[in-house]
């Protein structure tokens, strides 16, 4: 059984510092967030348009894919399409042997990750080297990324000398992030220049342009593909956008979301590739059509990948982004997931409070908490709830449908819980609620009770 | 059936009824100087304004003094790079002085297309980064750049030199691509 996002959330709580560290480092991405969105007037303004153009896109998507991939072609650019991980992989190993491309670079996709095309291209006898510095880092230790926009967001400036110490030869116990970025930037310009194809992600398609966008604050996309004489782009079908003015729209949105910067260091539009060189787009769908099709749910493909859900969720910066044991962590993770497997990723729709602060900080308006609980739903319909959660809400529904069994209830509780010696009430084992917390002191009365009093003596 | 025809015939079965597209309203916006200014500095770049576009080559002198290796179509005295230029040439750069097209206030970027870089890595692998940026050519925010720019081969809007943070959030300046962004203004 694959473990639940309760029981890898439990192993990241192990490091009491390192969890308020995650926490607050996170919090701080929240905060830079909020100063750059709200310094733009608009900037709620630009959320609704922004939803309402992918709304558009998504309710006549196949026509743009299609005006996509014939503007593309009338570039010279050659476009793929791939049912799902396995097709996608296919496709990228066979433009890598037909062009006898043996080092290849790659910049930051999530979608590449989903698809786990670097072991598949490394069993294939392919070089792959990750260049994002974070992605870079979680390559070397062999890791999955634990955040969406910042890759290694869970290990300390200690572990990355670690593993550079190791890797790239950096002296031991360097922890500096100057000089250990600077070792990274050496040794992966050799990697740049002596590439034969370079593999990069797409943060937006416009269809009207047949333009690829690709945005990056090292710079390493543009080093990569320029260097490269092959260049393949890898999207999933909703990242096409209608038109090129409609960038505008999304450019001022996603770094201000995501990092809280006005805009990325490179936004980057590849319309046609370099004389004498080659530029293939992959267009993946793998569940995508199938979310599109779930009236409830079809509203995540609006998703740009900027990771404010993340950076703003109380459980996930309390978990970390390994908890989620899915490419996309963090509320947009959790609600993405359980349409590829209902039973594997059923326990990421409960990793949330519900507390809505994800839907509020969605660039795009996704009504994030809202089809958490929607997903919640279902999994009890589907009856895959854990035992525990199954029979605590049974009881629950009983005891809050049934007026005279809540008050005994309630009664009961209040003498229990008074009588019950501390060591067991808060006892890690027989109750996980208090792991990190203690219940507090029972009231002497109900709340009911002590309303119709204090209404007699007025 | 395919791939591309089954993925577009799910797509064409599941998509909900049709929504409109809405009109995007004419966002106005500061294109001053002085806003231009503060978005660079806050992107980690610098912004110098000078008389005239003549003066770049005394102002290049200034700021890179012993720089042996500069490209550049605007000053003289410097290395050859066009598109077909050797990688060992470029990975050598040090200071590349590019023309940029047209520069956004609100956050600082400058656009240059492929016809600007002489090299398409250029602005990438040099050292330092200069760009030449005519007054005139300042636009509110992203909506009037986008206006104005053309879907060109490849087009690359700059705001700052490179930069991480992905080891523990602390900024470094100076990732995989230029160390520096100095922009130069000039009135026609």
């Amino acid at each position: 059984m694959t473990a639940t996002h309760s029981q890898l959330a439990e192993a990241f709580n192990k490091d009491f510092d390192r969890t308020t560290w995650h926490d607050e480092a996170l919090w701080f991405v929240r905060q830079k967030r909020d100063s750059a969105a709200y310094g733009i007037k608009e900037f709620q303004e630009l959320r609704e348009l922004a939803s309402r153009i992918k709304e558009h896109t998504l309710s006549n998507l196949d026509k743009y894919l299609v005006s996509f991939e014939q503007n593309a072609i009338r570039n010279g650019v050659i476009v793929h399409w791939a049912m799902d991980a396995e097709e996608h992989n296919k496709i990228v190993l066979d433009i890598l042997l037909k062009s006898n491309s043996k080092r290849i670079v790659k910049s930051k996709s999530m979608l590449t990750e989903e698809c786990h095309l670097n072991p598949y291209l490394q069993k294939n006898g392919i070089e792959v080297v990750d260049t994002d510095l974070g992605e870079h880092i979680i390559q070397l230790r062999k890791e999955p990324p634990s955040h969406i926009v910042l890759p290694a967001i869970h290990l300390k400036k200690e572990d990355v000398g670690n593993t550079f110490h190791h890797h790239l030869g950096t002296p031991a116990h360097e922890s500096d992030p100057q000089r250990l970025a600077e070792a990274a930037r050496q040794h992966l310009r050799e990697k740049f220049i002596s590439s034969d194809a370079a593999i990069s992600g797409v943060n937006f398609a416009v269809a009207e342009t047949g333009s690829v966008v690709v945005c990056t604050n090292e710079g390493n996309a543009d080093l990569g593909i320029n260097f490269a004489k092959v260049h393949i782009a890898c999207m999933g079908i909703e990242k096409i956008i209608p038109a090129w003015d409609h960038l505008g729209v999304f450019t001022r949105l996603l770094a201000r979301s995501a990092t809280g910067q006005s805009i990325t260091t490179y936004t980057s539009h590849f319309t046609k590739p370099l004389e004498g060189a080659t530029m293939h787009v992959v267009i993946l769908d793998n569940g995508r059509t199938k979310q599109l099709g779930r009236e409830d749910f079809r509203n995540s493909l609006k998703c740009i990948r900027c990771g404010a859900c993340m950076n703003t969720c109380p459980v996930y910066r309390r978990s970390g982004g390994h908890s989620y044991n899915f490419t996309v962590p963090g509320p947009i993770g959790s609600i993405l997931s359980p349409n590829l497997d209902l039973k594997k990723y059923s326990s990421l729709p409960f990793a949330s409070t519900l507390c809505g602060s994800c839907t509020f900080v969605c660039p795009v308006k996704i009504d994030i908490h809202v089809q958490l609980y929607k997903w919640r739903q279902i999994i009890a319909e589907e009856n895959i709830l854990p035992v525990y959660k199954k029979w605590s809400m049974k009881i629950m529904a009983t005891l809050l449908a049934n007026p005279l069994l809540y008050d005994l209830g309630g009664k009961l509780a209040r003498y229990v819980l008074r009588i019950t010696p501390d060591r067991i009430l808060n006892n890690n084992w027989l109750n996980s609620w208090a792991k990190a917390r203690e219940l507090p002191k029972p009231p002497k009365t109900s709340f009911k009770t002590w309303y119709i009093q204090s209404s007699k003596k007025k | 059936m395919n791939s591309r025809d089954s993925i577009l015939a799910q797509v064409k079965n599941n998509k909900p009824a049709l929504s409109p597209l809405v009109d995007l309203p004419p966002f106005e916006g500061d294109c001053s100087m002085a806003m231009f200014k503060k978005s660079i500095e806050l992107s980690g770049g610098k912004l110098i304004e000078m008389n005239s576009v003549a003066d770049t080559e005394k102002i290049i002198l200034e700021l890179f003094p012993s720089a042996k290796q500069i490209a550049s179509d605007i000053i003289r005295g410097t290395i050859a790079v066009h598109s077909s230029t050797d990688n060992i040439v470029l990975r050598q750069i040090e200071v590349a002085v590019l023309h940029g097209q047209l520069g956004v206030a609100e956050n600082g970027a400058i656009w240059l297309t492929e016809d600007e870089m002489l090299h398409r890595t250029l602005p990438f692998i040099t050292q330092y980064l200069v760009l030449v940026l005519k007054k005139e050519m300042i636009v509110s925010n992203m909506h009037h750049a986008y206006s104005i720019v053309v879907p060109s081969a490849y087009g690359v809007f700059i705001s700052g030199p490179s930069k991480t943070a992905d080891i523990e959030q602390s900024l470094v300046i100076g990732a995989h691509g230029p160390r520096s962004l100095t922009i130069l203004t000039y009135q026609e």
